[in-house]
């Protein structure tokens, strides 16, 4: 709590004087990105239980439809994996610092983890993949590009933690490589879709309605129009 | 709504607590303004401009103006968390006894007592200011005490935060601001979401408490007759942000009253605002209009609740380890009806069934016991289609004959524009789109929504979205109409279009229902209907009894494990149960045969008793586990190679070694322990672990504002239809409504925790609080590694150990 109210966000970085000007300048989380806000920190948490409140209703009575559908082609099943990787991505898209992603996934999945699930406390090993996964897509591009390719590659990338240092050794061990393999494309394709373009289009509409304007999209969302 | 007055005493004198201990009096701070300006970001006109003030040491300050007029600004300015949720151009200064504001000394408490809760019990929820800002742990707990016992707070410490009426929460929340014994007190219309008796005791503990500690007092207040007397002096905000009017209460008061009364503000002595005149057209119902229709004058009940029980088991609990969470009765055998053109009030204190008895009443909420059946003026022209009991019916049935606005108005939002939004169930029922745009325009210029029809909705300020949420209840003639506190944010000029709206409605030909506390509103109703407890009382027959002690009288105790063993995990504190149970994990991975499978899983079965306790098995919570186990087993029968039973079978056990145990052990684990574990014993960062615990205990309540969204949409007839489309697009809607109100609740959740110093460890600038220097949070319970501890996590890593152990042999 200083008195020093500081200008959110420090002058568009990583813009190139050629960038069109169609597109919008990026906003930065401000000041040091390790250096997260306290809204940081309760957003991402507030998040992450909502979140949680709708896999509680996914788990208890969608999931099981869904997945008596699926009995016949297990790695369909895995095209719902996305569903579990939106906190990571929409954690990240609105935070914008480093960890997010792994804070908002792992709170959701405590949430998961406290009302009793089927995976029990594998929950919170599924959790940290995910977040991971988002996590090293965001580094990737030194955390200065939060648009659709970003989020898509999240997705994949959550998904591919998630199935290949995980599920490969516990739910899918005695499938056929070649099983194994389409079960990956399964859940790389939900992540890119439900959770990479899902995620990013969930952020998107929430910074029109303004619930995002202490945060960098909703900043820019202010910055082109302004009230 | 008189204050009782105590005789205050004197500033400076040392204070006498309830439990006998001595505190000095604190003292006031002094607050310094200098031409504070503050633009947020995104808007052309500053909120503030030029604002100067000078508070002397111990007085008290009321702070009133229109809506608008950046008073809540002003407050987050003294307090220093102007910036926790805004960034924008900010210029001036604001210094608090020569310094700026920051650390223990200034206290913040908002409007809505449950942005401030941050813990499951009341005696933690109150130690969170000290925690943060390092104290030690003697010194929270007496800190914590004194604070509950200034405030008046009828419970212990232990007291579930759940468990508390509105105006009691509110009292927790003062003695959360209080137990930094802060030199300025700042209050941001701490009444104004409860009824006149718990507001009249919340600003009865406000007086007495703010007294008691000598502290500067800077309170927000549209409602100005209530504290007028509780204050010495009166600061005008106009509507550009700027001080128009600056002196003792009473001065103040009478030169600046025809201004404040223009400009909506409730002035004391001015007599009440009369209903607008509002034209019956625009409210008639949509029957009455399409066809004449021929109900007999006799017959004119359009819905009777018969008879009604509502009993509430609460939703799955994150946050309780028994998690068996008792019933709540709501509503007890209630009868009541509403016929058309007459307005009944539902009236009683808070927690009397007040909401739930209108929801019914609407259509939207399901009695327990009892039914609630729509009359034969309701029916009439409706087919056969159409059952008598309504809770059966379609949300096309429902929103063609009912509007509601419930309490929480700003979950209603349905389109992307204002008058979309109101738009949206005429469109839906069919009804002709000419003669129902000049209404809709028509109601938007009554309700002062002309401006803003344009508008996203989610953009409106709290009391004009409640008059959208009003305009797009009645639109589309509607026959009964139900109002969950309609007129709750409204001022002087809105108050008037609201019961406007009202009457006309009621004139034309409407069944209005109100929940009110609003004596005004009362006023207009034609009957009233006396909730105490959940049961219909006669306000003839003398005071009721305590409503909350009987409203929430549980049905059906908690589940109690009674003297039994509850196993080594019900000795061991959360941070060994989960690693053990984590361990398993690891152990599963080198299953690779059969034999080790049956050894392992038959040995967790021999420990079951040890671990666990004993006592039948919860299969509600093994079962979605089991089906796990066995859709796992199938697949991997199914994909593996050789399709070989022996494959599936072995694919399931392994799942089952960790699932199972995982499952039954994350049972044990109370989130709150866990959280001062992390902190604690793993040293995690601190805020990290305290956020991820305050969001947790939010479960529930988010869990209710789903629910209530389902509820509006249903009667706003957008209920989703059967195919598979219709209700994906129905849960997108639900979940992106649901993520809006998170984020609110979230920005608003922050500013309170940040003014109780939630960063303050994390800042360097922190001023040292009184009595304790600024340092690491603090933990205001222990988290003790226990003999039961090193037990549980030893048998976890051997039995993780067993499937490598065999597959060597």
């Amino acid at each position: 709590m200083t008195d020093q109210p500081t200008t959110g966000n420090p002058a568009p970085p990583a813009q190139t004087p050629q960038t069109p000007k169609t597109t919008r300048p990026t906003i930065l989380a401000s000041g040091s990105l390790m250096t997260w806000r306290g809204v940081d920190l309760i957003t991402a948490a507030m998040l992450a239980v909502a979140f949680g409140v709708m896999f509680w209703g996914f788990d208890t009575f969608i999931y099981p439809i869904l997945s008596t559908a699926t009995a016949g082609f297990p790695p369909a099943g895995e095209l719902m994996l996305g569903v579990w990787l939106i906190p990571a991505v929409v954690g990240a898209l609105v935070i914008r610092r480093p960890g997010a992603a792994l804070f908002t996934e792992l709170v959701a999945a405590n949430v998961e983890l406290f009302l009793g699930n089927k995976w029990g406390v594998a929950v919170l090993l599924s959790g940290v993949l995910q977040g991971l996964g988002v996590e090293l897509a965001l580094a990737l591009f030194r955390h200065r590009r939060f648009g659709v390719v970003v989020a898509v590659l999240g997705g994949v990338l959550a998904a591919v933690f998630e199935i290949v240092f995980y599920e490969w050794y516990s739910y899918v061990a005695d499938y056929s490589m070649a099983w194994k393999a389409i079960y990956l494309a399964c859940g790389m394709v939900s992540g890119a879709a439900i959770a990479g373009v899902g995620g990013w289009a969930l952020v998107r509409g929430l910074a029109r309605t303004g619930a995002l304007n202490a945060f960098p999209p909703g900043q820019e969302i202010r910055e082109s129009h302004p009230v | 709504m008189s204050l009782t007055r105590s005789e205050p005493p004197l500033a400076g004198a040392p204070v006498e607590v309830r439990d006998g201990a001595l505190v000095e009096a604190h003292g006031g701070a002094l607050v310094e303004v200098r031409d504070l300006t503050w633009r947020p970001f995104g808007r052309r006109e500053p909120v503030l401009s030029g604002v100067s003030l000078r508070i002397e040491p111990g007085s008290r300050v009321l702070l009133a103006g229109p809506s608008g007029a950046g008073k809540s600004t002003l407050l987050r300015a003294l307090a220093g968390v102007l910036t926790t949720t805004e960034s924008g151009d900010f210029s001036g200064s604001v210094l608090i006894d020569g310094a700026p504001p920051a650390g223990s000394s200034v206290g913040l408490m908002m409007q809505d007592p449950d942005d401030a809760l941050v813990a499951g019990r009341a005696g933690r929820d109150v130690a969170f200011g000290p925690e943060s800002f390092g104290m030690p742990r003697d010194e929270i707990w007496s800190r914590v005490r004194t604070a509950l016992a200034s405030v008046g707070f009828p419970y212990d410490e232990d007291r579930p935060t759940n468990a508390l009426s509105g105006g009691e929460t509110q009292r927790l929340a003062l003695a959360g601001v209080l137990a930094l014994t802060p030199r300025l007190v700042l209050l941001d219309e701490p009444t104004s979401m409860l009824d006149p008796s718990s507001a009249a005791i919340v600003r009865e503990a406000i007086t007495s408490a703010v007294r008691a500690s000598g502290a500067t007092l800077v309170m927000v207040e549209h409602e100005l007759s209530a504290v007028v007397r509780g204050v010495d002096r009166l600061v005008v905000l106009d509507p550009d942000g700027r001080v128009s009017a600056d002196g003792p209460v009473g001065a103040t008061l009478e030169t600046s009253s025809e201004l404040l009364v223009a400009q909506g503000v409730w002035v004391p002595g001015v007599p009440a605002p009369r209903p607008l005149e509002v034209d019956r057209a625009l409210c008639a119902p949509a029957a009455t209009r399409s066809a004449g229709v021929s109900v007999s004058p006799g017959d004119q009940v359009l819905v009777s609740a018969e008879s009604v029980s509502v009993t509430r088991q609460p939703r799955a609990s994150v946050m309780s380890a028994k998690r068996h969470l008792p019933a709540v009765q709501a509503l007890v055998d209630v009868c009541a009806t509403v016929s058309a053109g007459e307005c009944v009030a539902v009236v009683g204190p808070s927690g009397a069934g007040k909401s739930t008895l209108t929801a019914l009443m609407a259509g939207v909420d399901t009695p327990t016991l009892g039914q609630v059946r729509a009359g034969a003026a309701l029916l009439a022209g409706s087919g056969t289609d159409v059952p008598e009991v309504i809770h059966g019916w379609t949300s096309r049935a429902l929103a063609a004959r009912f509007g509601w606005v419930p309490q929480q108005a700003e979950h209603v939002v349905v389109a992307r524009t204002v008058r979309e939004d109101v738009l949206s169930t005429s469109r839906l029922l069919g009804l002709d789109d000419e003669a129902m745009q000049a209404r809709v325009d028509g109601l938007l210029k009554v309700l002062g929504l002309s401006a803003l029809a344009g508008a996203d909705p989610h953009h409106l300020s709290g009391g004009e979205m409640r008059r959208l949420a009003l305009a797009g209840a009645i639109a589309h003639g509607p026959s009964v109409l139900v109002l969950d506190e309609p007129s709750v944010g409204q001022d002087r000029l809105t108050w008037s279009a609201v019961a406007g709206v009202v009457v006309a409605a009621r004139d034309a030909g409407v069944g209005v229902v109100l929940a009110t506390h609003d004596p005004l509103l009362i006023a207009l109703a034609d009957r009233l209907i006396t909730l105490s407890a959940g049961r219909v009382v006669d306000p003839e027959a003398g005071p009721s009894p305590s409503p909350r002690a009987s409203a929430l009288s549980t049905v059906g105790a908690a589940t109690s494990q009674g003297g039994r063993w509850a196993g080594l995990a019900g000795r061991s504190g959360p941070l060994s149960v989960l690693l053990a149970s984590v361990v398993l994990i690891f152990g599963a991975a080198f299953i690779s045969d059969l034999r080790t499978a049956l050894i392992a899983v038959g040995i967790q079965i021999a420990l079951a008793p040890v671990v666990l306790g004993v006592g039948r098995p919860p299969w509600f919570r093994l079962l979605p586990g089991l089906f796990a186990v066995l859709s796992v087993g199938f697949s991997n029968w199914l994909l593996s190679p050789g399709h070989e039973l022996s494959t599936g079978v072995l694919a399931g056990l392994r799942v089952a070694f960790f699932v199972l145990p995982g499952v039954m052990l994350a049972a044990r684990i109370d989130p709150s322990t866990l959280g001062d574990h992390l902190g604690q014993r793993l040293r995690l960062p601190a805020r990290p672990v305290v956020a991820a615990v305050a969001a947790l205990h939010r479960f529930e309540s988010l869990g209710e504002q789903w629910d209530q969204l389902v509820r509006i949409r249903r009667v706003r007839g957008l209920g989703p239809g059967r195919s598979p489309r219709a209700r994906g697009h129905h849960l997108a809607a639900l979940t992106f409504g649901l993520l809006i109100q998170t984020l609110r609740q979230a920005g608003r959740m922050a500013v309170a925790m940040e003014a109780r110093g939630f960063s303050a460890a994390a800042t360097a600038t922190v001023t040292a609080p009184v009595g304790a220097p600024a340092r690491r949070r603090t933990w205001a319970e222990s988290a003790r590694w226990l003999l039961a501890d090193s037990l549980m996590l030893a048998l976890g890593l051997a039995v993780a150990g067993i499937p490598l152990l065999l597959s060597r042999f």
